[in-house]
């Protein structure tokens, strides 16, 4: 199948998203009831370094193997319809999360994910969700059109 | 004229015009005259509506 530059550089985002932040969010969701406190700060500061660097040098490989594209006005009708799409599915998740915390309060002892530890996470995880709905949504439409 | 000449003569991408071409998108009116007038035709001549 032929990609594009641009689909290229979607699939590599994506990839590195899924990678970097799936392991760190499967070890953080695997220890949740060890660990009820908020994780440490350099700990959150390492992963999105590590995603900003592979990043880089994975675009930078890239764009050197392939003729880098000047954006037009389909990628920029891509990119807003799909950031719309991932604002959608945020705005729910943080909808689900505040019915969890309504539920937490009104309900004591409810086994909601309502620790420190578990709002953290789940906010982190309905940010990459979000991301990789708007990446999915990206790729969808370079493909099928729009 | 290749995809890429009239690309390059309207500014947008290759891909652009093959999408317009396969009629996965359609194109903003800047665009479509743009398009025409690189073919010295007029508008209906290049595109149709259905």
């Amino acid at each position: 199948m032929d990609y594009s530059f641009k689909e290229k550089s979607i699939i590599a985002s994506l990839g590195v998203t899924l990678l970097i932040f799936g392991w760190y969010l499967y070890g953080a969701f695997s220890n949740l009831s060890l660990n009820p406190e908020l994780p440490g700060f350099v700990e959150v500061i390492i992963l999105i370094v590590w995603v900003a660097v592979l990043e880089i040098l994975i675009q930078g490989i890239l764009a050197k193997r392939n003729k880098s594209q000047l954006e037009d006005e389909r990628d920029r009708l891509i990119v807003k319809t799909s950031y719309r799409y991932g604002y959608w599915f945020l705005s729910a998740c943080i909808w689900f999360l505040m019915i969890q915390i309504l539920l937490d309060a009104w309900f004591d002892h409810l086994p909601v994910l309502t620790t420190p530890n578990a709002m953290f996470h789940l906010l982190l995880l309905f940010f990459v969700l979000a991301e990789v709905t708007n990446f999915i949504t990206q790729l969808y439409y370079y493909r099928k059109g729009i | 004229m290749s995809q890429q000449t009239l690309a390059d003569k309207v500014g947008v991408t290759r891909q652009t015009i093959f999408a317009i071409e396969k009629d996965k998108y359609s194109p903003s009116l800047e665009v479509a005259f743009k398009i025409s007038n690189v073919f010295k035709a007029p508008l209906e001549e290049v595109f149709n509506y259905e």
